[in-house]
């Protein structure tokens, strides 16, 4: 039997759908609306986006956070991509035991290593804080820049950077004219991903942040703690606009370097989403 | 005498326990195109490595236009090479891709532009100068390969398998077009393949190799009609052997007892004694069945005949000689299965082996 022509397959989706748009769609509508209780349409405004842009903890919260999310989008791609060129000419087994913790970093619950990493800081006496934050979200992130870069290492000809060589570029340059460039794609794209899971991060932030800033995200969970007003809608619209123009450019990046290898499509089974 | 485009002296290459190349001495003249071939695993592609730098010898020397290459990185020898994989950069056109070398060489923009824009037109990609390499086809991603390593003007060109990924058609072709290109720009080809057929169509001499060994070096007629060696025999073309003694003779023509047919002139390689167990060559198309029992001796029973267009090939079965094989033109008709014939070869289209004492 044919599921998708069941009679309560097309409602039941569209009402999963409903369920999943309607909050986003409630959060946009009601970021423009002068009702502060938001029990009804009251007209049109966009005083709390200006409350919003005022807002010092916001302000603050978005400086750390960006902070936070180019520190650990590097230090990520750092790790990724020293990973992927060891990875080409690691032995099998070696290889085995590197995608193993790679995986590992991305099936564990996030909580799970940021109480360890709580627990590890406090005994070493490494005080919590930004630094802390950094190596929390580039302890995961950096799962997910591996696989990326990996995938397009993979499909890449071991013989071209002996082919550079005997075009007469030395092994540096080979390096960068070859290997490096021929990774951009899949690099940037990696780096686009970390940066927006490293931006929209609670978990690990809160664990690891201490007496210091709190990024955006903790800063939005700490203001609905007490009350919610139309400013958080606003707040929320932002971050939702700017989150999914990043993930695009990530998509359409990691797209691009799909197409250029071989098996450029290993890596697009794996969820781009966590 | 001219300084030999590629010298390998003494050259050997270990991996570990392993012996890739043994001890292998090699001239191949400035302008020739020479080929190596041998089954996978005889070492060919190594030798290629080692001329191009990417393996260095174990023992020997490598020398490109007499200069010694030992401890020569690959970037600073006069050498290019057409890998198998074609290795074009995936991230590049074919203009910057044909370019690579040039960049690397720091030439000029307006020389840039020029050269590559006659490597392009030698290998017949006009139009094609923005394509990515995966938008090429098979062919086409061959031939920017090709230009690309042409551009350097490289003393040597060195070409590993470069037909091996294109179809039968394709590849025919292809040969025809590189042994245009070749004569052209005049640069000494080196050629590995595994396919004896392509080598013999476009090498002025081949080298065969078997298991770390250099078996024989000639034209293709010397390699095809006059092998060294029973691998070489077998390996360019199939062969139909008599074991055989030699009872006399002298510089190059013996007359020899082949078991089961009696006293035949045979040509060989000069010096042998008397005595020396041998194996007689015959290639197929040298070997004629006729439907008539004749006087001299040699008959076979039909087991069954292919058409192949060209030639047609007839595999008998004879007493004492086992299997052998006779190939025809394909026009007339076809001996019937079973069929009783008669076999007979020219005495200079035998060639003898000699297999020393005892070996078979």
């Amino acid at each position: 039997m044919n599921i998708r022509r069941h009679p309560v397959a097309a409602p039941l989706s569209f009402l999963i759908l409903l369920f999943m748009w309607v909050p986003l769609i409630v959060v946009g509508v009601n970021s423009f609306n002068t009702q502060t209780i938001m029990a009804g349409w009251g007209g049109f405004t966009t005083h709390w986006y200006s409350l919003a842009w005022h807002n010092q903890d916001v302000r603050t919260g978005l400086k750390t956070t960006l902070i936070i999310a180019v520190a650990s989008s590097v230090l990520s791609l750092f790790v990724a991509v020293t990973g992927a060129l060891w990875w080409r000419r690691a032995s099998p087994k070696a290889r085995a035991v590197y995608d193993g913790l790679i995986f590992a970093r991305i099936i564990l619950p996030e909580v799970v290593f940021a109480t360890a990493l709580f627990f590890l800081f406090l005994k070493i006496h490494f005080s919590l804080g930004l630094t802390a934050i950094v190596i929390g979200h580039t302890v995961w992130n950096s799962a997910y820049a591996a696989i990326i870069v990996q995938a397009r290492m993979a499909s890449l000809d071991p013989a071209l950077e002996e082919a550079a060589a005997d075009l007469g570029a030395t092994p540096w340059r080979a390096f960068r004219r070859v290997t490096l460039s021929a990774l951009m794609p899949a690099i940037i794209a990696a780096g686009l991903l970390a940066f927006t899971f490293s931006f929209d991060d609670v978990v690990t932030s809160v664990f690891l942040q201490g007496a210091s800033n709190s990024p955006l995200p903790v800063v939005i969970l700490g203001m609905i703690r007490f009350r919610i007003t139309p400013e958080i809608n606003a707040i929320g619209l932002l971050v939702m606009l700017f989150t999914v123009t990043i993930m695009s450019m990530a998509v359409i990046f990691y797209a691009t370097a799909g197409s250029l290898g071989r098996a450029g499509r290993r890596g697009s089974m794996l969820d781009m989403y966590r | 005498m001219t300084t030999p485009a590629v010298d390998l002296a003494g050259v050997e290459k270990r991996f570990g326990d392993l012996v890739a190349v043994r001890h292998l001495d090699l001239e191949i003249e400035p302008g020739e195109f020479f080929s190596i071939i041998g089954p996978s695993g005889c070492g060919k592609t190594t030798t290629l490595r080692m001329v191009a730098g990417f393996e260095d010898p174990t023992a020997g020397r490598v020398s490109v236009s007499g200069r010694d290459m030992t401890g020569v990185r690959p970037y600073r020898r006069p050498v290019n090479t057409v890998f198998q994989s074609y290795a074009l950069f995936p991230h590049l056109d074919v203009f910057e891709n044909v370019a690579f070398g040039l960049r690397e060489a720091r030439v000029g923009k307006a020389e840039v532009r020029a050269r590559v824009a006659e490597a392009i037109s030698l290998v017949q990609l006009e139009g094609r100068e923005q394509s990515r390499p995966r938008k090429l086809s098979g062919g086409q991603q061959q031939r920017v390969a090709l230009a690309r390593a042409l551009i350097n003007r490289p003393d040597v060109l060195l070409l590993d398998e470069p037909l091996g990924a294109l179809d039968l058609k394709l590849r025919t072709e292809m040969q025809t077009q590189l042994k245009d290109l070749q004569r052209t720009v005049g640069v000494t080809f080196c050629y590995v393949t595994h396919d004896q057929g392509e080598a013999f169509s476009m090498s002025d001499r081949v080298a065969v190799m078997n298991l770390g060994l250099l078996e024989q070096v000639g034209t293709p007629e010397d390699v095809y009609h006059r092998p060294a060696s029973l691998f070489v025999a077998d390996f360019v073309g199939k062969a139909n052997r008599f074991q055989g003694r030699i009872e006399e003779g002298s510089s190059g023509v013996y007359t020899v007892d082949i078991a089961g047919i009696g006293s035949r002139r045979v040509s060989g390689p000069g010096g042998l004694p008397s005595g020396t167990e041998v194996v007689v060559v015959v290639r197929p198309e040298n070997l004629r069945a006729a439907p008539t029992e004749t006087r001299n001796g040699l008959t076979a029973t039909v087991v069954d005949a292919s058409f192949q267009g060209a030639v047609r090939t007839v595999r008998l079965q004879a007493a004492g000689l086992g299997e052998l094989t006779a190939a025809a033109g394909g026009a007339g008709q076809a001996p019937a299965p079973g069929s009783a014939v008669s076999l007979t070869w020219d005495d200079d289209h035998a060639w003898l082996i000699s297999t020393g004492d005892g070996t078979p």
